[in-house]
């Protein structure tokens, strides 16, 4: 009962914190309304992203077809496809890399990080060495190289970004845990025999959530960012599939043509997004950090 | 906000790249931008028009072709053709050197053309699969200091304008080389001397000591600047003097500019879909069905190609009838009309009725980016096109350089492929040279049609100017009917133009640096 009414506590706490916060109720609004566009894109998109019309291609916005009705709202593209449904689309992409490299990153990152601030020594030496090793190597230029390897596609995609995110959350763990282990709970834990593997996961990993969340919300604006970068290269997903990205590249012949609307949507499709990760993220790490709360 | 601003400096910095990094070129120096880098600089190794426009600066050739077709002297200063038309003797210039310093002599001519035939170099370029193949090439000796004999299987009427395709250098050096170290350290007999390659970035020049051909600028620059977008920026901020492929959405943004204008130019590359005939792809669907030359005529009324210039081109143009150039063409076939109600009829004549999600077949389509105007675009409409009459279309972009190039060489692209090819208007015998042997270099279709192939003895073994003309009409419409090509267009070509150099193109993609003056 008392353990509901402090949950129940919490949540007001939360949603109380962050009505307070403009900046961060409207990111998170900009985010719910983006994830909805990416789970309904199907649904609310009123053409084939990849349907393409030569004969209607580089259409201006509110381009209006032969009845008087809306066409192309946001214009169309070199081929002729509607920009507005590939935005929508678009944004499945950006969000489904986004969400599933961090969540790759993340895992494999504390994994690592707590094993060896747990453990110290010899595995605390090696993993944190491979970390160093990364760090010393540019990320995007490790991205490209592993693309070429692999070859493009969304996977490909989504192993490369988590790969890269995972010295983050391992450095991040390692710290926590180890001013975790020698605390009473987990002397405690010991002394009953418990586990290590329990240890680390069941009783030190929800003790140091607070921080990881936090890295996880800028993360998510970092890989959306990259995934927008690699497929502006043309090493992301291949070209059939809509990406901000690649929207933004295909747009680059027509700057010069003064066609502002065709990288003007998609960039901002991207900075809203990634503005509205970072704005969370920063409101997040505030709100998480007791030292704060007290000034409050 | 730190993050915010980085954010913003990286898509600015994506989409206005290096555009203030290089300074505007010297005097006599001649820097020209291409979309993609060459693959090397062997000479008897040459496979895309832009690798033998570098080329042809660096290395002479015994005569070369203008572009109206006549044959001018180049390392050679004339030449005698045997009796039986299967000995061709070129007489060098007095006084030519190797850029190696060497004197150039005939035993260098007879080697060069030699070494392309090196079974153990195995080398498949131009000059290989391309000239040798139709020409039938036997050997080439020196008869003397300065003259050197060429040896054909038989007499070739296109002989001259395709010895002059094939580019001389020095054996002394060249015996000395591996064939890797040869591909990237050139030692030339051309007009210009080799500095330096910075793979990806630029191939330097500089003038020779003693040229074959007179020049005028003393240093050319050969920089690589794939994206159509910065091309057109270097360009108008004046860091190049000329462009290659200048995007036919930036023509208007170059004409207003007060820097440069866009020269446009009808070119005579035929841009064409490739269908496989290989059985490596006829175990696939796709590939099974374009063996069938009904589909494959079906398609020919699925896509809308004068609908592709206008749009995707910005040129108007009238659809190729088969391999020639328009003013050497059958003059009784007609282009292909757009119509798909036809090419459904067609197909579901073929045997390939739309399934239950309304697709006949499905195939793979793959291109190369980057090298032709527009090119991914032109290959994404097909697609739409071919999609559109039920024909699922899975369109794979390449990378020119790395990927597509070598699937072409070793005939591997399709089963359906997107490429173009260099033509001419000065014969319709070379344009159809492409397929003048089952295994020739650019029969990438591994076309076999006997009909086709049957005609170049006939065309070969007559002087009679009325037989050729009514054998190369029966070959081409044999090849209208049943040819392995979905027929496009010929290439307009836009090159952008600095205005401090005068600069003119030619039609066939040549690109002649030698008259070029500053203004």
């Amino acid at each position: 009962m008392n353990s509901k009414k402090t949950n129940n506590q919490n949540i007001k706490d939360f949603l109380f914190a962050l009505i307070k916060n403009k900046w961060a109720l409207t990111s998170i609004i900009w985010l719910f309304i983006i994830i909805a566009i990416a789970i309904f894109a199907s649904q609310l998109a009123p053409f084939d992203p990849n349907k393409n019309n030569i004969m209607e291609r580089v259409a201006p916005p509110l381009t209006l077809d032969k009845q008087g009705n809306m066409k192309y709202l946001i214009g169309s593209d070199a081929l002729g496809r509607d920009s507005f449904s590939r935005l929508i689309f678009g944004a499945q992409v950006s969000l489904i890399v986004g969400f599933s490299a961090v969540l790759v990153g993340g895992i494999l990152g504390t994994a690592l990080g707590v094993y060896a601030g747990y453990y110290g020594k010899w595995i605390d030496d090696i993993i944190m060495r491979l970390a160093d090793i990364q760090l010393a190597f540019p990320f995007i230029l490790l991205a490209i190289l592993f693309l070429v390897v692999l070859g493009e596609g969304l996977i490909n995609l989504i192993i490369v970004l988590g790969i890269g995110q995972w010295v983050t959350y391992a450095r991040i763990a390692r710290a926590q845990t180890i001013s975790q282990k020698e605390k009473e709970y987990v002397e405690a834990a010991k002394a009953l025999g418990v586990n290590n593997f329990s240890i680390m996961f069941g009783s030190i990993l929800p003790n140091i959530f607070a921080p990881l969340i936090v890295i996880a919300s800028f993360n998510v604006a970092s890989v959306i960012l990259a995934e927008a970068a690699l497929s502006f290269l043309g090493l992301g997903v291949p070209p059939q599939i809509p990406t901000w990205g690649a929207m933004l590249a295909e747009s680059r012949d027509h700057i010069f043509a003064k066609r502002w609307w065709m990288p003007f949507f998609p960039g901002m499709a991207i900075l809203l997004t990634v503005l509205a990760f970072n704005i969370v993220g920063d409101w997040l790490r505030d709100y998480l950090d007791p030292r704060l709360k007290e000034v409050e | 906000m730190k993050k915010l601003i980085t954010g913003v400096a990286v898509v600015f910095g994506l989409i206005f790249p290096s555009t203030f990094t290089i300074a505007a070129p010297p005097d006599d120096t001649f820097v020209v931008g291409l979309p993609t880098d060459t693959i090397g600089l062997e000479p008897a190794q040459i496979s895309s028009r832009h690798t033998a426009n570098i080329m042809k600066h660096i290395f002479g050739q015994l005569y070369s072709v203008s572009e109206t077709g006549s044959i001018d002297p180049n390392l050679a200063e004339s030449y005698k053709i045997s009796d039986d038309g299967k000995e061709y003797t070129f007489t060098l210039k007095e006084g030519l050197t190797c850029h190696d310093g060497e004197a150039l002599t005939a035993e260098d001519a007879a080697y060069s053309f030699n070494r392309v035939a090196d079974e153990d170099l195995a080398f498949t370029g131009n000059s290989a699969g391309f000239v040798y193949k139709s020409i039938d090439f036997k050997e080439a000796r020196a008869d003397s200091e300065r003259e050197v004999t060429i040896v054909l299987g038989g007499p070739n009427h296109i002989a001259l304008g395709l010895i002059a395709e094939v580019y001389v250098h020095c054996k002394d050096s060249y015996e000395k080389m591996s064939k890797d170290e040869a591909a990237s350290n050139p030692i030339g007999s051309g007009p210009y001397e080799f500095v330096k390659w910075d793979k990806g970035s630029q191939i330097v020049l500089k003038k020779a000591a003693n040229p074959p051909i007179p020049t005028n600028f003393e240093n050319v620059i050969w920089r690589v600047i794939p994206e159509a977008s910065t091309r057109t920026a270097e360009l108008i901020a004046g860091n190049v003097d000329m462009i290659t492929n200048a995007s036919p959405d930036q023509v208007e943004a170059i004409d207003a500019s007060s820097t440069a204008k866009v020269a446009k130019v009808q070119g005579t590359r035929r841009m064409y879909v490739g269908f496989h005939q290989g059985p490596e792809f006829a175990v696939t669907p796709g590939g099974a069905a374009i063996q069938k030359p009904e589909v494959r005529r079906a398609l020919q009324y699925a896509v809308n190609v004068p609908a592709i210039c206008e749009n995707l081109l910005n040129a108007p143009c009238t659809r190729m009838t088969g391999i020639v150039n328009p003013n050497n063409a059958h003059p009784n076939l007609e282009p292909y009309p757009y119509d798909p109600e036809i090419a459904e009829y067609l197909l579901d004549q073929a045997g390939y009725p739309r399934d239950a999600n309304g697709v006949r077949f499905e195939i793979t389509l793959q291109a190369g980016e980057g090298r032709y105007l527009n090119d991914k675009n032109v290959v994404l409409a097909i697609c739409q096109y071919l999609d559109d009459v039920g024909v699922k279309t899975n369109c794979e972009i390449l990378d020119w350089s790395a990927v597509y190039i070598p699937l072409i060489k070793e005939k591997k692209a399709g089963p359906m492929y997107f490429i173009g090819s260099g033509g001419a208007t000065w014969s319709p015998l070379y344009d159809m040279a492409d397929l003048s042997a089952p295994d020739s270099g650019p029969n990438y279709t591994k076309w076999m049609n006997e009909e086709w192939f049957k005609g170049w003895k006939v065309i070969n073994n007559t002087n009679d100017e009325y037989i050729i003309r009514r054998e190369i009409d029966r070959m081409l419409e044999v090849f209208y009917n049943e040819g392995p090509w979905l027929h496009l267009y010929f290439q307009p070509d836009f090159y952008g133009v600095s205005n401090r150099v005068n600069w003119n193109p030619r039609r066939d993609e040549k690109v002649d640096l030698f008259n070029a003056t500053l203004k």
